[in-house]
């Protein structure tokens, strides 16, 4: 080779290999899954959309149909005002509950692989798990939460049967479920802060309070925004607990837009009206990624960190 | 921005040794109180399994069953339960080892093969992650429908194979793997076949225990595409069976359902938690690693 190794650019040199059509035989068995399961039912899905499907018969052409009656469809409405309250409840909960976990396991207090496990645990199980057992727990005359409110002299509160407190109930089920992925990825993002910052911190007589503001959160400034988009994006898409613990009831008043197609789709066997009512979230979801882009800045490096 | 190895390596170190001042122990104290508390439901789902049923709705708070019964799994194992686990099993496993084989041999490829639209493609499969599956999953099932596979293995796995979670997870890795291993063998004839058999993958150990643990686990609790595909009993996965048993969608009343209910959630979790404990390392590395699940 005629240019010396030091004298080429670099990074370089993975660029300046001949190329290896071999490499098309290596990624087809997973491309070819890809495009039949992942992409081709999205754009079958976007030509469902505009449609009148029954599950059996043949489609007919709607045009845009599907999608003017959807935005005049109360219940779509209603599901979307509803993931947007999903949002703003668990969302915060979630971030706030996680951090705060993972500063205090980081301390290195004893017992804090076991409290690290504790918080972790409830992510591994599946969703009819955590819903058959927060139906227990949030049961209003015998359900442990309203027991020991009882103690504190509150009243027993209809967690999970009147519309005022179904969306907050199945919350709280969901804040525990998700809290542990969150709470992972605060704890290796606090492991990466020098710890001789915090001791020279320590000397100079900075309180823990502005220890946290000053050092702690900038340091996992890029995580928390990680967190909170893929938080935002896993609770608009809310559907299984809110199938197994209210099944979107009393009256909609915790249905989400995926249990909504989910009852169009399989109950009422609209498949052209659910495919638009799912392009609808799909664009929603859309906007709110690229908003967040463009709000954080740095989360644009996520995918690109190799090295 | 935290690194990816640099996160590998945080999951791998231990935990601070103790350093505790007689300041923090109230703090202390009031932490762990939460961190026993977070399992608290565990511990109630577990205990009221065990409880026969009239012992269940009590006055007071029970912590402890007075009679430790077996009624109740007794009367999960009327439904096939074994069927779903037998279901779960075969589902998740051949979906697990396809995705990690496919998503091994293409994370390779990407990272360390140059050929036309190889960015592409990779942009492409990082593009399908704003994507919520959620969206494609009624065409999808119109689509299973009608071809006849409705309530069949093919329908449960297939679909779950593209998982872009592996491939990622693989590129990460081989991007930093030493290049003097290849050129040996390149430099003695050997096809990059044989390298990727003989060589690269036997040495991608930590990604493929943690993408295998991580898959696993996705395809173990998977709820939504199961639920839609599946019209007949028998084909049912264990987290499509076990949900039957919620107040809101089974035909079990509220009242005589708890415990019966938590013992067919016990026995959906145990197993995952059991697994969680043994794999924990991995388990947290690999999602770590990506800051991505499912």
């Amino acid at each position: 080779m005629a240019i010396p190794r030091a004298a080429r650019p670099r990074g370089s040199a993975r660029d300046d290999r001949a190329r290896d059509l071999s490499g098309y035989l290596f990624v087809a068995p997973f491309l070819l899954f890809f495009l039949l399961f992942n992409v081709m039912p999205i754009l079958f899905g976007a030509y469902v959309a505009f449609t009148e499907w029954g599950i059996l018969g043949s489609p007919r052409w709607v045009g845009l149909r599907n999608f003017t009656t959807a935005v005049h469809d109360e219940w779509v409405a209603t599901a979307f005002v509803n993931i947007g309250f999903y949002a703003l409840i668990i969302v915060p909960c979630v971030t706030g509950l996680s951090l705060l976990f993972a500063v205090f396991v980081n301390q290195g207090w004893p017992l804090s692989s076991l409290a690290r496990t504790l918080f972790f645990a409830p992510n591994v199980v599946a969703a009819s798990v955590i819903g058959l057992v927060w139906v227990w727990v949030l049961d209003t005359q015998f359900g442990l939460v309203n027991r020991y409110l009882g103690l504190l002299g509150i009243p027993a509160i209809p967690w999970l049967t009147s519309t005022r407190w179904s969306l907050v109930g199945v919350s709280l089920a969901s804040v525990w479920w998700d809290l542990g992925l969150a709470f992972v990825l605060f704890l290796a993002a606090l492991q990466d802060v020098p710890g001789e910052l915090y001791e020279s911190a320590a000397v100079d007589g900075a309180n823990p309070l502005r220890q946290f503001w000053h050092m702690t959160l900038p340091e996992v400034r890029p995580i928390l925004s990680l967190v909170v988009t893929l938080q935002l994006i896993a609770t608009l898409r809310i559907f299984s607990q809110v199938y197994v613990m209210t099944n979107g009831g009393p009256a909609g008043s915790s249905s989400s837009v995926i249990h909504y197609v989910y009852t169009t789709a399989v109950v009422r066997q609209l498949m052209g009206y659910s495919a638009a009512v799912s392009m609808l979230l799909f664009v929603v979801i859309v906007g709110v990624t690229l908003v967040q882009r463009l709000v954080i800045r740095e989360q644009g490096g996520w995918f690109r960190s190799g090295a | 921005m935290v690194s990816i190895r640099r996160l590998i390596v945080a999951a791998n170190r231990r935990l601070k040794p103790w350093n505790m001042r007689l300041l923090h122990v109230p703090i202390w104290g009031v932490g762990m109180l939460v961190a026993v508390l977070w399992a608290a439901p565990f511990v109630w789902m577990l205990s009221t399994s065990l409880k026969p049923a009239n012992q269940v709705l009590t006055r007071d708070v029970e912590w402890l069953p007075r009679t430790v019964v077996l009624q109740n799994y007794v009367q999960v194992f009327q439904h096939p339960v074994g069927r779903w686990a037998l279901n779960s099993v075969i589902v998740a496993t051949t979906s697990t080892a396809l995705c990690v084989l496919f998503g091994a041999m293409a994370g390779y490829a990407l990272a360390r093969l140059r050929f036309p639209a190889r960015d592409l493609i990779f942009g492409m499969f990082l593009a399908s992650l704003m994507v919520p599956g959620e969206v494609s999953v009624i065409p999808l099932l119109l689509g299973m429908i009608r071809i006849g596979w409705a309530s069949t293995y093919q329908a449960l796995i297939l679909p779950t194979i593209a998982n872009v979670f592996s491939v990622y997870i693989f590129r990460q890795f081989f991007l930093g793997f030493p290049r003097e291993l290849e050129d040996a063998a390149l430099a003695d004839g050997a096809g990059r076949w044989t390298i990727f058999w003989r060589i690269a993958l036997p040495l991608a150990r930590s990604p493929l225990i943690a993408a295998s643990v991580i898959v696993f686990a996705f395809n173990w609790n998977n709820f939504l595409w199961p639920l839609l595909v599946t019209f007949d009993e028998d084909m049912k996965t264990m987290p499509v069976g076990i949900a039957a048993f919620a107040p809101s969608i089974g035909t079990h009343t509220q009242l005589e359902g708890y415990a019966v209910a938590m013992a067919a959630a016990s026995l959906l979790s145990i197993p995952s938690l059991v697994l969680f404990l043994a794999l924990q390392r991995y388990f947290i590395q690999g999602i770590r690693t990506s800051g991505l699940k499912g």
